[in-house]
């Protein structure tokens, strides 16, 4: 073994080159394992759209329906409800749905919905994720206080949203609940999960 | 050292796989990329497997995607009413059912081709012939007794079977003497075509054969993409080959 | 840079287990081509383990899910095909390395002292990587793994009085089952593997610090320059590094070329009957293990009542003539003797099926005491005689023919002449042959002299 006329800057290199193109490899290698652990074929087929029909949907009803494995409150909202609506803007932390994550803009309203009086958001707190239930009761009857408009209510830390799942002051969750994406394929069908005239989502 | 080698090999020599007995199955030429077979293949497969036999492994949006099927035509052609694209493709029938009408359930068909080989269920599905004594009123020289009725009936009219008779002739030692048995087996020799279908033999081969072809594809989706990616993945391994040969090279000049 | 090295070596004896294991490890300059297998051993486990770990994300061991599951990993996981081959050819291609490996010693004597203990955990390396073969199969639940497990635990039931008992210990059941499959798994992805890993390291350690055998079969350490360091000896790292990486890039485009272009190798790695769930009314035509289990297979198969009795009976004249003409003192004449009426009251008491067992037991422990029944005075087979050169051929050849046979059925004639059963027994007997009359054909036969160094180019 011998060092003598040992060309350093070309070993220097093959060593560079070597771990350069290794390394490469080892990227793609690991590239699959790392794909692998997205959400399968099963799981995105069952996280497809889903079609609802809401032609039962009574004035004032709520109905709860799973989109991928979350609950999807559609709301058939009275006129009383629409008119309070614009009365919480002070008491808001987004009256104007600014945080653009929150909905599709075809939701950007005072509404959040396409159609006023059919609301359909996500029933995931902003908080930590609890389903928040219903509290349409106005009044003290809810057992809310006597000036509660009307909305949604998060057993788990005590959040509030209003009657377009929107967030009040001082509750711990964060942001306005969640839009889907949806569209209505005819009046009284919805598709949760999709919103472009293409079936895929 | 390079004699033991060399030894090895040649004592490999001799090991060369013999015939396995059984049927002798015709070949079917299989194209993965032939698109417009598999998509004739699939069809056949949807309109007249998937009434009795699933193929539970494989989805309806990926073998869309796969063979160039759009998920409307998906929706239109192929898809039973109340299914999703993204469900996979499950017989109509339940499989107690089956049981109940054919004795066995039928089989999944999703690994078919992995299992039985293409060449056999090639055979297979042109060897049916008309057998009064069997339960269907059908019988095939690939799978004697099969349960499965002849559902292509149609298409390929009835077959009628001849056989003849093949004379046996063994040796064997009883009691310390040879003894030479002779007996008689029946052979199946061929087919005659007793009535026409509405397919000329020709056609439905071809039918047959892309059935066949979608089969194989069934077995196995990622197939051509496994192909693809080997090419580039041998590429890449060569140029790191010269690459690591030459650092080796470099380095080993210091050993003398 | 150097002053975080500094810190950690203070805490750490990084430096120092670099310096001891790579960069101050000497190894002879003169390895060759079959010294590849080690360092390929190692990745073939590394790629076993992550491959493992995740099909173990979307494996369910339910005997009612597994194999949907397994081919849910095969059709809807991103990937899963590609990490599902990697696992299946990365068995065959484990076993492959390591009878490679094993031949090796065989050609230089690497079992040879001081190396017993090397030698040895390396067998049990390959007895657990067998056990983890046979259970890691079951797991796809597909036909063949059904009742290639079932036939296997069966033997259990040749071992007298306890063996029915013992054969429902193990599958936990009066069949395979749901119960066998589940402890198969947990064993398979959990207790084997740690075995496994454990067996490697102290097989690692044991031979750094005896340090590496070479093809000449001479050892390094007793020509040292002035410094200690021996004088074949080059420094593992770098030396070694690089040319294990062309080693080990030439080994993955063989994997990468059968993983994308012939993941089943024609039904060897993957067979037909596992493209079917595991079903109880129908056992496969042919049942046959993977192939690197079918020289063993075979040696089991072969074991007939004729056979074996024949075996027994030249068994008991070999133990019977030792006694007679052995210069050791009275207890050992009267061990042989002890043994010889053993055989003699086991051959008339004890059924063929149990005996194969023995057999198939014996040709793995008889791999154990390789160090100690070869009395030749060289290691490598360089500068030994014809005698072993020979033995050494004729052993492989028949082991490889064990194996080409017991893929066929026992009546037919796949070679020349005889039935297939007759042809294992004899190669069976060349197996066992080898190694019990190895002390004597090692002692007799005529070597070379050994040079002082190794020959290098």
């Amino acid at each position: 073994m011998s060092e003598d006329g040992v060309d350093r800057g070309k070993r220097r290199f093959l060593t560079a080159l070597t771990v350069g193109v290794g390394t490469v490899g080892v990227v793609f290698a690991a590239t699959p394992f790392v794909l692998s652990m997205n959400p399968s074929a099963r799981a995105r087929a069952a996280g497809a759209p889903v079609d609802i029909d809401i032609s039962k949907l009574e004035l004032g009803q709520m109905l709860v329906v799973a989109w991928r494995g979350k609950p999807v409150y559609i709301v058939n909202r009275t006129q009383a409800m629409l008119d309070r609506l614009s009365k919480n803007t002070p008491l808001l932390v987004d009256p104007f749905s600014k945080v653009k994550s929150q909905q599709p803009p075809y939701a950007d309203n005072l509404y959040r919905a396409r159609k006023p009086e059919i609301l359909v958001v996500l029933g995931v707190c902003t908080h930590l994720g609890c389903a928040p239930s219903k509290a349409f009761t106005v009044g003290a009857a809810s057992g809310l206080g006597a000036d509660w408009p009307g909305g949604f209510f998060c057993h788990c830390h005590g959040s509030k949203y209003d009657m377009s799942g929107r967030v009040f002051k001082n509750v711990p969750a964060p942001l306005n609940l969640d839009i889907p994406p949806y569209m209505y394929l005819t009046d009284t069908l919805i598709r949760i999960g999709s919103d472009k005239k293409k079936g895929a989502a | 050292m390079k004699k033991i080698v060399l030894s090895l090999l040649l004592a490999l020599l001799p090991v060369v796989s013999h015939a396995d007995e059984g049927p002798k199955l015709d070949h079917v030429k299989i194209d993965l990329s032939d698109k417009a077979s598999l998509q004739r293949g699939a069809r056949i497969f949807v309109n007249y497997c998937l009434s009795c036999h699933s193929a539970s492994y494989l989805r309806y949006d990926r073998m869309g995607h796969d063979l160039g099927i759009s998920d409307e035509l998906v929706k239109q052609d192929l898809l039973f009413a109340g299914n999703k694209v993204g469900d996979r493709m499950q017989a109509v029938m339940p499989v107690a059912d089956g049981k109940k009408w054919f004795g066995v359930a039928p089989p999944d068909l999703t690994l078919e081709a992995r299992y039985r080989g293409t060449d056999w269920i090639y055979t297979y599905l042109r060897s049916f012939y008309r057998d009064p004594k069997s339960f269907s009123g059908w019988n095939n020289t690939v799978f004697p007794h099969v349960a499965m009725p002849f559902v292509l009936y149609e298409w390929q009219g009835e077959q009628h079977a001849v056989f003849r008779t093949k004379t046996i002739v063994s040796h064997e030692m009883k009691n310390g003497k040879p003894v030479t048995q002779v007996s008689t087996e029946q052979v199946f020799d061929h087919f005659v075509l007793a009535k026409p279908g509405t397919m000329t033999p020709k056609q439905y081969d071809q039918a047959i054969r892309d059935l066949t072809n979608f089969m194989a594809y069934m077995s196995e989706p990622t197939k051509l993409e496994r192909i693809r990616i080997g090419v580039y993945v041998l590429i890449f391994l060569a140029v790191f080959l010269v690459v690591a040969i030459l650092l080796k090279k470099e380095y080993w000049k210091d050993i003398h | 840079m150097q002053k975080l090295l500094t810190w950690i070596d203070d805490r750490f004896p990084l430096s120092k287990v670099w310096n001891e294991h790579l960069a101050q490890y000497y190894a002879p300059k003169n390895f060759n081509f079959w010294y590849y297998f080690g360092s390929l051993a190692l990745l073939v486990l590394v790629n076993q383990i992550v491959t493992g770990i995740f099909l173990t994300m979307n494996y369910k061991p339910d005997a009612a899910l597994a194999f949907g599951s397994v081919q849910y990993i095969m059709y809807d996981v991103s990937w899963g095909w590609l990490i599902r081959y990697m696992h299946s050819v990365g068995a065959s291609l484990f076993f492959a390395i390591i009878y490679l490996h094993m031949f090796r010693g065989l050609l230089y004597g690497s079992h040879r002292q001081p190396r017993e203990l090397i030698w040895i955990f390396g067998t049990l390396i390959f007895v657990a990587l067998m056990a983890e073969a046979f259970m890691g199969y079951l797991l796809p639940w597909g036909n063949m793994s059904y009742w290639g497990a079932q036939v296997i635990i069966s033997l259990f039931t040749a071992i007298p009085v306890i063996g029915n008992g013992l054969a429902q210990w193990v599958r936990g059941d009066f069949v395979v089952s749901d119960a066998t499959l589940n402890r198969f798994f947990a064993f398979h992805v959990i207790a084997l593997p740690l075995v496994l890993v454990a067996l490697v390291f102290v097989h690692l350690v044991a031979l750094h610090k005896v340090g590496s055998n070479n093809p000449d079969g001479v050892e390094i350490k007793k020509k040292k320059d002035a410094k200690g360091i021996p004088l074949d000896g080059i420094p593992f790292h770098p030396y070694y590094t690089v040319k294990d990486i062309v080693g080990v890039t030439v080994f993955l485009m063989v994997f990468s070329a059968i993983i994308f272009f012939a993941p089943s190798f024609g039904g060897k790695f993957l067979e037909h009957d596992n493209f079917i769930p595991a079903n109880i009314l129908s056992t496969p035509l042919d049942i046959v293990p993977l192939w690197y289990f079918t020289p063993f297979y075979s040696m089991l198969r072969a074991s007939t009542t004729d056979f074996t009795h024949g075996m027994l009976a030249v068994a008991t004249v070999l133990v019977a003539g030792l006694a007679f003409f052995t210069k050791r003192g009275f207890l050992a004449k009267l061990m042989s003797v002890v043994i010889a009426a053993v055989l003699i009251v086991g051959m008339f008491t004890l059924q063929a099926k149990l005996w194969g067992v023995i057999m198939m037991g014996s040709s793995i422990v008889l791999i154990f005491f390789l160090p100690w029944l070869d009395r030749s005075p060289v290691k490598s087979i360089r500068y030994r005689g014809s005698l072993y050169k020979s033995a050494l051929t004729i052993f492989v050849v028949s082991f490889i023919l064990l194996g080409y046979l017991g893929t066929k059925s026992p009546d037919a004639v796949s070679l020349v002449l005889f039935k297939n059963v007759t042809w294992a027994q004899a190669f069976t007997l060349v197996y066992l042959a080898f190694f019990v009359l190895m002390p004597w054909y090692t002692k007799i036969d005529k070597t070379k002299p050994v040079p002082e160094r190794v020959t290098f180019k």
